[in-house]
């Protein structure tokens, strides 16, 4: 199998024959039309990320040790994007993906698709491959007995993101308390970056289905509050280099 | 007139292509004329408003003051105290949302909005009933995108007290529609309940007579009305200003402060409270202007009506596409136009467009609730500006076509 290095190389020779933006663009939709789709039953809401431009769904399964993406969006052009960045990782190991950077995005001019602020939900896409090569190799690395469940519930949080910042939200500060008890009672308290913002409910519903999924919970209660407020102080050196704010 | 000439942005090339700027709904270019006095005020006149003796304060104050003057000309206001400069119509709402529902309303009262407002007249009342214990009901639109009087008015008479204010949009920024606004608020009025009317678009479309209107409450933005951002106006009735408590509390909105007790300034700067964007509300003036003679110019006017019906008749030959607002009389339609197309994806659309210059807005236009009502999670719109060609209304056209091409 070919290095997630090679493959992009591949990439970037396949589109330096374009010199006209539509060509380009004509080939990106023909990719999205082509790509094999999720399965219907995996277009769930824990595996939807959401943009205000476009939806993207992707799910994840592992197999001997290698990561299987599949995924789809509601957007063609995004979609034919999804189709080269499963290209890359699609059959990698979780280490691979997580050492990888997705430098060919910029060589063929589609830079500007992963734009936090093109809200396609492509960025937070890539985060959740991350996400997705974290949490393998971590369970791979550290026998199930290993990890306390306070651990495993970081983990699942790892896995959600704020729609708009391609962080996730355990990174930028917004979960306050974890509490969990003997009998897999899990009470966690958390806020969000505005008040006011319109997926409150989503995000809530995605910390709630992430933490349930973690062995050993029975159930979750989470409290979405607003004080103290929250504020980029709050946030991980991780999120905040990632955010360019270092 | 000669609008391009009057407008630096517009001549620039966006991928070498001529730009086509049809997003104007959410942002309007400006003028030259708003250009130079936002850097002759900037070099001039810098510095804090009603506050210090020396010359350039005064200055400014005087500026500022003469940019509210142009706002209270340009809405027909009855005086000063009813202008508040805020920073943008979210501003304005979010103010109302707060200081009325604390003066005015217990728990188990309503505020009725329609299904056709931007989340800006949506969440500001969501948030401020949640802390009051109130509600809000929701008028309907029909297929065609209209509201009924005649069912504001029996949700009124059924409501049997408990709604208190109706907050309407003037002109969706979806929808594109002239709504009956007047004809509203005397309905409302019969049963005592006061209305605020969202006009981020519509202030931009003609000048407002809010005496006329009647409305209790009007907001609008500078940035789409060919002023900067960041500037934007809450009218209200002196009744209501006056009753309702301050919004933010800080400088220049007190009268005198001690520990124990404050009293607050008069209107219209109690609800004025920090350093204002005083550039840009001076900057109201000539936008303002510009926009009044614009709005009475035939040509202009002209130019305006045949692009709307060039554009609306070219859309509905492109098959499968589907335009939303589609009022029974068609003048109630202002040039802009949101809409779908089977088997190309807006956030697509808009993406190939952007390639050939053309700025179109897509996605969910923040009204989801009203595009969720035609079954739709995103949208492409072009809205319209007095300074938009016919010939770019074809162009428009044309680059459509090719992308809803290249997309099925």
């Amino acid at each position: 199998m070919k290095t997630i290095q090679e493959i992009q190389s591949d990439i970037v020779e396949e589109f330096s024959v374009f010199t006209d933006w539509m060509d380009k663009y004509e080939y990106l939709i023909d990719l999205g039309k082509g790509m094999p789709l999720i399965d219907e039953k995996d277009k769930t809401e824990a595996n939807l990320i959401r943009g205000c431009q476009s939806r993207v769904w992707l799910s994840c399964r592992e197999e001997d040790g290698r990561l299987h993406f599949a995924a789809d969006s509601d957007a063609i052009i995004t979609k034919g994007i999804i189709s080269l960045l499963l290209k890359v990782y699609d059959g990698q190991t979780p280490a691979d993906i997580l050492a990888a950077d997705e430098e060919f995005i910029e060589k063929i001019g589609l830079r500007e698709n992963l734009s936090p602020t093109r809200a396609n939900g492509l960025v937070s896409m890539i985060q959740t491959i991350k996400a997705h090569a974290a949490a393998a190799k971590a369970s791979s690395a550290a026998p199930a007995s290993g990890r306390s469940i306070d651990e495993d519930i970081v983990l699942a949080l790892r896995q959600v993101y704020d729609p708009e910042i391609p962080v996730n939200i355990y990174d930028l500060g917004l979960i306050y308390d974890i509490q969990a008890d003997a009998d897999g009672q899990v009470f966690i308290k958390m806020t969000l970056t505005a008040p006011n913002c319109p997926i409150a409910d989503d995000v809530v519903a995605q910390v709630r289905e992430a933490v349930a999924d973690v062995p050993g919970v029975r159930d979750v209660q989470v409290d979405l509050v607003f004080e103290p407020e929250w504020t980029t102080d709050l946030m991980s050196e991780e999120a905040k280099l990632e955010l360019g704010m270092l | 007139m000669d609008m391009r000439s009057l407008f630096p942005a517009l001549d620039r090339q966006i991928y070498g292509k001529p730009l086509i700027y049809f997003d104007n709904a959410a942002t309007a270019q400006r003028p030259q004329a708003v250009l130079d006095f936002q850097r002759k005020i900037s070099v001039e006149a810098n510095a804090n408003i009603h506050r210090a003796i020396h010359k350039l304060s005064s200055d400014a104050t005087d500026l500022y003051e003469a940019g509210r003057e142009a706002v209270r000309r340009y809405l027909n206001a009855p005086a000063r105290e009813n202008v508040v400069f805020t920073s943008g119509t979210t501003a304005s709402i979010n103010l109302v949302a707060d200081c009325f529902t604390q003066r005015y309303m217990s728990p188990g009262d309503k505020v009725l909005i329609t299904e056709a407002e931007h989340h800006s007249d949506i969440v500001p009342w969501q948030l401020a009933c949640a802390r009051c214990g109130c509600g809000i009901e929701v008028l309907p639109v029909d297929e065609a995108g209209e509201i009924s009087v005649d069912e504001l008015d029996s949700r009124l008479a059924a409501a049997g007290g408990r709604i208190k204010l109706v907050a309407m949009t003037h002109i969706s920024n979806i929808l594109g529609i002239v709504n009956p606004v007047k004809e509203a608020v005397s309905a409302a009025h019969r049963h005592g309940v006061p209305v605020l009317v969202d006009g981020a678009q519509g202030a931009v479309h003609a000048p407002v007579d809010v005496q006329d209107l009647d409305c209790d409450f009007y907001a609008f933005s500078g940035h789409k009305i060919y002023a900067p951002t960041g500037i934007g106006v809450l009218y209200g009735k002196s009744r209501y200003l006056g009753e309702m408590p301050p919004y933010m509390g800080g400088g220049e909105m007190i009268d005198t402060v001690s520990f124990e007790k404050t009293t607050y300034a008069p209107l219209p700067l109690k609800y004025e409270a920090g350093t204002q964007n005083f550039t840009a509300a001076a900057c109201m003036a000539p936008a303002l202007e510009l926009a009044k003679e614009m709005a009475e110019d035939a040509e202009v006017q002209d130019n305006l009506r045949s692009m709307r019906d060039y554009l609306l008749v070219e859309l509905d030959k492109i098959e499968g596409l589907r335009v939303y607002g589609r009022p029974r009389d068609p003048e109630k339609k202002i040039a802009l136009f949101s809409f779908t197309v089977e088997g190309a994806f807006p956030a697509d659309l808009a993406q190939i467009l952007d390639k050939m210059g053309i700025a179109v807005r897509s996605g969910h236009m923040c009204a989801e609730p009203l595009l969720r009502r035609y079954g739709q999670t995103s949208m492409l719109r072009a809205s319209l500006a007095p300074y938009n060609t016919l010939a770019e209304c074809e162009t428009f056209i044309a680059a459509l076509r090719r992308a809803v091409k290249m997309l099925r």
